[in-house]
This record gives C-alpha cells, structure tokens and sequence, in this order.
C-alpha cells in the first residue's frame, strides 16, 4: 500500500515537473536574456508579472518576414459613436516590405518579446481617459506610427492620405485597397554608386557598395538604419529639401572612414571614377597565397574599423616562436639541421617572405636550393 | 443748502460702506470655491509631438458652438504663415516654429493656461472668474461688468473681448471645455488629437509623466516643464525641444501674477490710511483755495 502510494507521488511529481520543463521550454525564460531589461522584480509570476514600462531596444525582439504578418489590417478599434473619419485599410505587408531597410518589424513594434509579436493594443489603451498616463493611448499610438515617416514623404499631415470622412462618398477607397495588393520591388544590392559633388576638385565620389558587403563584411543594417521611404522615394522639390551638412553628408561612411582630416579626403574623393579596393595598392601589403582567402576581420578585429595593420607577422601571428611554430604550413618541412635556426637566420626579410641562404651558403639561393622537403599544403 | 450736503455726504458713506460690507463678504462666500485641489486635472502639452493638423481648433470651435469652416479646410497650412493669437473666435490656435537643426518645424498650440493662481481672477472686480475644482478657471458672463481688466493682468495674454458686439460683448477665453469635463468627457481638443499630444490627467501624475519623458529623452526635450512652476504653476502644462521663448512663450518667473498686483493693491489700500492721506490732502487744499477765494471776495468788496 505504502508502495503504491509512494509511486503514485512520484507520478504526480514527475508529470508535475514534466509539465513546468514543457511550458518553460515554449515560454521565453530559457532563452538567453536578460530577466531585469523587461522585469522590475527578482522573481515574476503570470499574476504579478512586474513588466517595466516599454523598456524599447532593450527587449528581445522576434524578427519576422513581411509574408509572416497579415496583408492588410482594418483598423476599427478605436470605433465611436460619432466618429468622424471610417475606419482605415492598412496595407500591413507592403508597410513591412518597406520597413525592411529600416529596421524591420522593430521600427513601429518597439515593444517585441519573444515569441509571438504582438499589436498596439496590447499596451497602449483604446481610452484616452485613463489612470495610467506615462504612455500614449491607443489612437496616439496609431498616428505617431504613421506620422513619422509619411510626414517625411509628403511634407504634409492632412488626415485624408488614410482617412476619409463619414460623411463623403466611398470614392477615396478603391485608392486605398488598391495599394493593398501591391508588393515593395525586390531590393538588389548595386555594385557600386556614383556621386558627384558640386566641389570642383575631387568632384567624383565612388561608392562600392558590393565591395562593403562582401569584402568588409557590413551588413545591410550596419548602414541602413534609420532609412525611411524618403531615402529613396523623395517626392518633394529641391526646395523643400532639407539642407545636410557638411557633416550629415559624411555620416554614413564616418563611422569607419575619418572624415574630419584633411588629408583622408582622397580616400573617396577623385577626378575620375576610380577602381575598387586592392590590398597591395591601397596598404603595401599583398594578399598573397597564405591570406587571399581570409577574410578582412580575421586580422583588423576592430569591430567596423580597418585600420591600418604594422606588417611583422608577430602582429597577428604574435604566438610564433621557433619552438611552436610548424614549418610545414608553408608547405616546407626543414630537414634536422635547419630546424635548429632561429627564424631571423634565413628570413632577414620582416615579411618573411624569401628566405636568404648566402649568410651561410655562399653560392646556394632560394629555391634552387630547398632546406628540407617540399610537402602539399 | 448746507444741511442737505451734509445728508448727502452721510447718505453716500453709508452706501459706500454697505458696498464695501457687500464685497468683502462675497469674497469671503467665494473663497473656497478657489482653493487648489490636489486632484485638479491639467493637460501635458508634448510640443515635440505635435504635427500641427489643427483639428484642436475645429473640435474647439465645434464644440463651443462657434462657426467655423469645414474640417477638411484645415489642412490648410498657409495659415502657419502668420502668428496668431487666440481671440474672441478662436479660444485656441496652433503656430508653426521654423526647426533648422530638426526634421520638423515645431507646432505649439495656445489657449489658456488655466493658471493655479489665476492674474485674471484677482484682477476682476467683480468676481467674474473662478477656479474650479478640477483646475478650470472659468468666467462667469452674469456678472461680467466688461472692464476687460483681465486681459490686462493675464501673463499669457488670454481673454478676449468681443469688440465687435455692441450690446452684450463677452470675455472669451478656453473654458477647459467645463461643460463637458462636468459629464465626464474629455476636453474637446483632447479628445480628437490624432497624436495625444495632449495628455489629459491628474496635474500631478502629468507632472511624474512628464519628468519621465525629459529622464528618458534628454536629447528630446529640454529639462523644463512650462507650468510647472511659471506664476505659480498652471493647469496646461508644456514639452519642448526648444526654449520655451524661442516658441513664443514669455519669460515667466516662478512666483504667482497676482503678488504682484495684490501687493501693490493692498499696500495701496492698506488700512485705508493712503485713501485717506490723498483726500486730506485733496479737502486740504479746497479748503485753502476755498478760504483764498473768501478773503479775494472781501477784498472786492
């Protein structure tokens, strides 16, 4: 009996402890975040889940693909009796095409936990009259949403771009359901973009954009931040445009590139249309057999910045010794006399590149003589 | 002759004194109406999120009864192009700053401040403001007499008269929508901004709010809430990227308008001494003139 019973509590145990392990594994909990950037308490249950205030960029966010999330939204929550606009047709999917080199999902869904994500309507109330003012209401939520970026597009704020009146006829909405089946073009990557400026030396200015991709390995966002669809799709004239500084013309590229000094200029700037980057022209030092195929960060660690490198190889190669160091990697394995040397014997180059015999042998040279056998690499 | 002058005199004291009796018990009757309660309701005014669509003005307009023109008209921007004022036929207006280091030009709507020691109730005579329990300062048109000292002694320069009506001009002013905010409802402004701009609270909880906004996004605002502590603190409370003079609002210190003036009053009128010093003076030299001009006449004679 007292058998029975025992197994009888391990069962309800172990299905206990099976139950919690299932639901910890589909919640977030496991995953590697950071408890504190979304909860103000040690310990949070379901009832008292302690969620801080919209803590934004800090919150783990989900990314999804634009096909993922629904086409279009009509967006009717905020319905009154006296309403005085209809309710308004989201394009969803074309707006996270577009989001896309902004962002992504993130750019309106600031608010992103893992999992699943979620809408405005989650946090932001659909009552303006509420206790809890530190965040905007529902309808506020919407319009700063939209606001941002299609007052940057059109200069202007009139409500009939979304809305159109109760009170007028239904003519304005074949324009707006018309956008819906619309898809964003399929973004290629130029090779490279051309600019000219208005100086009259170093008026041409080259951008490899390919090059920055695959040969530096940036990635879109590193550049493409903050791009609204004004970036590409500027419909305003040229005077309404507003005025970059010298400064903000040189932002993108001046995280890696010192665009402050003088001298720097020629890096970019030419007369004429120049050729792509070349390690041997561009540094002194060539890419050869040993280091084509590495790529950039392998040696420039700096996160985003190529800085220039001193050419020894203890630079990068700094645990070399004659001790450790495996001459056969090069493809060469020195007979036992050789292997006595130190390294500076025959490679009075810093590159060690060639090695010189004459220091010991009067008439025998490089490779006409071999200290050792050649071996594949 | 003489003795009806002197019943004159004794009659014109008396009403004088009863006028006076009369007053000073209003006062005393009005007096808690205008305490300040720690739950009066304000409105945090983010001028950083304002995109200037001016459906505050319509709503405003249209729920005041006033005409006005159709909602679509106020896409219009052209009207950015001047500065105004709120006047007797619109209790509120936007204005549109240049932003030369920003992506947007700055919007900042106007209307009353409804001040927490209001410059116009002190300055009425008659008792024609009131601060409300929910931080409304309201004009009462019943006993309005149209001395117009209000739209002196506002700092914000607020009340407008109704120049254009001959027989019953009123002081026109933002009235926090009192009607509707009576029913529960929201202010006609604040409810319809697209953006909640206007943040409609507790004065204190705005106040906490907007703290928070200026901690988190201290190169969003600069660290000042106007209202907070201009001329005693106000009702409408403001946000911006800029100084607040740069958006056309004055320079304000932080102790209440009506000091000023009330102290000038009451060191004018204290004890009745300085009234009475001037009509001394006054009877003084009548009396002298009075007695120059006898002996003048006997002199003729």
């Amino acid at each position: 009996m007292k058998k029975i019973f025992l197994f009888i509590i391990t069962l309800v145990l172990l299905t206990n402890v099976n139950g919690q392990v299932k639901k910890m594994g589909t919640s977030h909990s496991q995953k590697a975040l950071i408890c504190e950037n979304c909860h103000s308490c040690s310990i949070p249950t379901k009832e008292n889940p302690c969620l801080r205030d919209c803590p934004r960029e800090s919150i783990a966010t989900t990314k999804q693909k634009p096909e993922e999330g629904p086409d279009i939204i009509v967006i009717n929550k905020l319905k009154g009796n006296q309403d005085i606009y209809k309710e308004v047709t989201f394009s969803h999917r074309l707006h996270a095409e577009m989001s896309e080199m902004s962002g992504g999902c993130v750019t309106c869904h600031h608010y992103n936990p893992p999992g699943k994500i979620i809408g405005c309507d989650n946090c932001h109330n659909s009552s303006r009259k509420r206790e809890d003012v530190n965040r905007p209401d529902l309808k506020g939520a919407y319009h700063r949403q939209c606001m941002d970026c299609h007052r940057e597009w059109s200069g202007g704020v009139e409500c009939s771009a979304c809305h159109q009146l109760n009170t007028k006829s239904p003519s304005k909405e074949k324009l707006i359901t018309g956008t819906i089946k619309k898809s964003h073009a399929k973004l290629e990557t130029p090779e490279k973009i051309t600019y000219k400026t208005p100086k009259a030396e170093g008026k041409t200015v080259v951008f490899f954009h390919k090059e920055h991709i695959d040969l530096f390995g940036l990635d879109c966002q590193s550049c493409h931040s903050n791009d609204g669809c004004v970036k590409c799709h500027d419909q305003r004239p040229a005077s309404a445009k507003p005025k970059m500084s010298v400064e903000l013309k040189h932002k993108a590229c001046s995280s890696c590139h010192d665009t402050k000094v003088k001298s720097n200029c020629v890096t970019c700037h030419n007369d004429k249309e120049t050729n792509g980057f070349n390690h041997l022209i561009s540094t002194g030092f060539n890419l050869n057999s040993y280091h084509s195929k590495l790529s950039c960060v392998r040696c420039h660690t700096t996160p985003g910045k190529f800085t220039g490198l001193n050419k020894n190889c203890n630079t990068c190669h700094g645990t070399w010794t004659k001790e450790k160091f495996n001459h056969k990697v090069t493809g060469l394995v020195l007979d036992e006399i050789h292997l006595e040397f130190d390294c500076e014997s025959c490679h009075t180059n810093p590159t060690y590149a060639k090695p010189e015999c004459s220091s010991c042998h009067d008439d025998y040279t490089y490779p006409a003589f071999i200290p050792g056998k050649k071996v594949k690499r | 002759m003489n003795k009806s002058r002197r019943n004159f005199l004794k009659t014109s004291a008396f009403m004088g004194a009863s006028i006076a009796g009369v007053a000073s018990t209003k006062t005393v009757k009005g007096a808690p109406k205008n305490i300040l309660s720690d739950d009066r309701m304000g409105v945090l005014v983010d001028t950083t999120v304002c995109i200037g669509c001016r459906k505050c003005e319509w709503a405003c307009k249209t729920s005041h009864n006033m005409p006005t023109e159709p909602i679509e008209k106020y896409d219009d921007r052209t009207v950015f192009e001047k500065r105004r004022r709120p006047n007797a036929n619109a209790l509120t207006v936007v204005n549109e700053f240049e932003n030369p280091n920003g992506k947007f030009p700055i919007d900042v709507k106007v209307q009353c401040m409804h001040c927490d020691h209001p410059a116009c109730l002190s300055a009425c005579i008659v008792g024609a403001f009131s601060k409300e329990e929910n931080g409304t300062v309201l004009w009462n048109g019943d006993k309005c007499i149209g001395c117009r000292y209000c739209m002196v002694a506002c700092p914000f320069q607020i009340p407008a008269f109704e120049f254009d009506k001959a027989w019953s001009p009123d002081i026109k002013k933002c009235d926090f929508c009192f009607d509707r905010t009576k029913k529960g409802e929201l202010p006609a402004c604040v409810e319809i901004c697209p953006m909640e701009v206007l943040t409609y609270g507790k004065k204190s909880d705005l106040l906490r709010a907007a703290k928070e906004k200026i901690r988190l996004y201290p190169e969003r605002y600069v660290d000042h809430i106007l209202g907070e502590h201009e001329v005693g603190g106000t009702s409408w409370m403001y946000l911006s990227s800029k100084e607040f003079t740069q958006i056309d609002f004055p320079k304000l210190g932080k102790n209440p308008a009506p000091g000023v003036t009330e102290a000038i009053q009451h060191g004018i009128f204290a004890y009745f001494i300085p009234p009475i010093a001037i009509y001394a003076l006054l009877g003084g030299v009548m009396w002298l003139n009075k007695n120059r001009k006898q002996t003048e006449h006997g002199e003729d004679e």
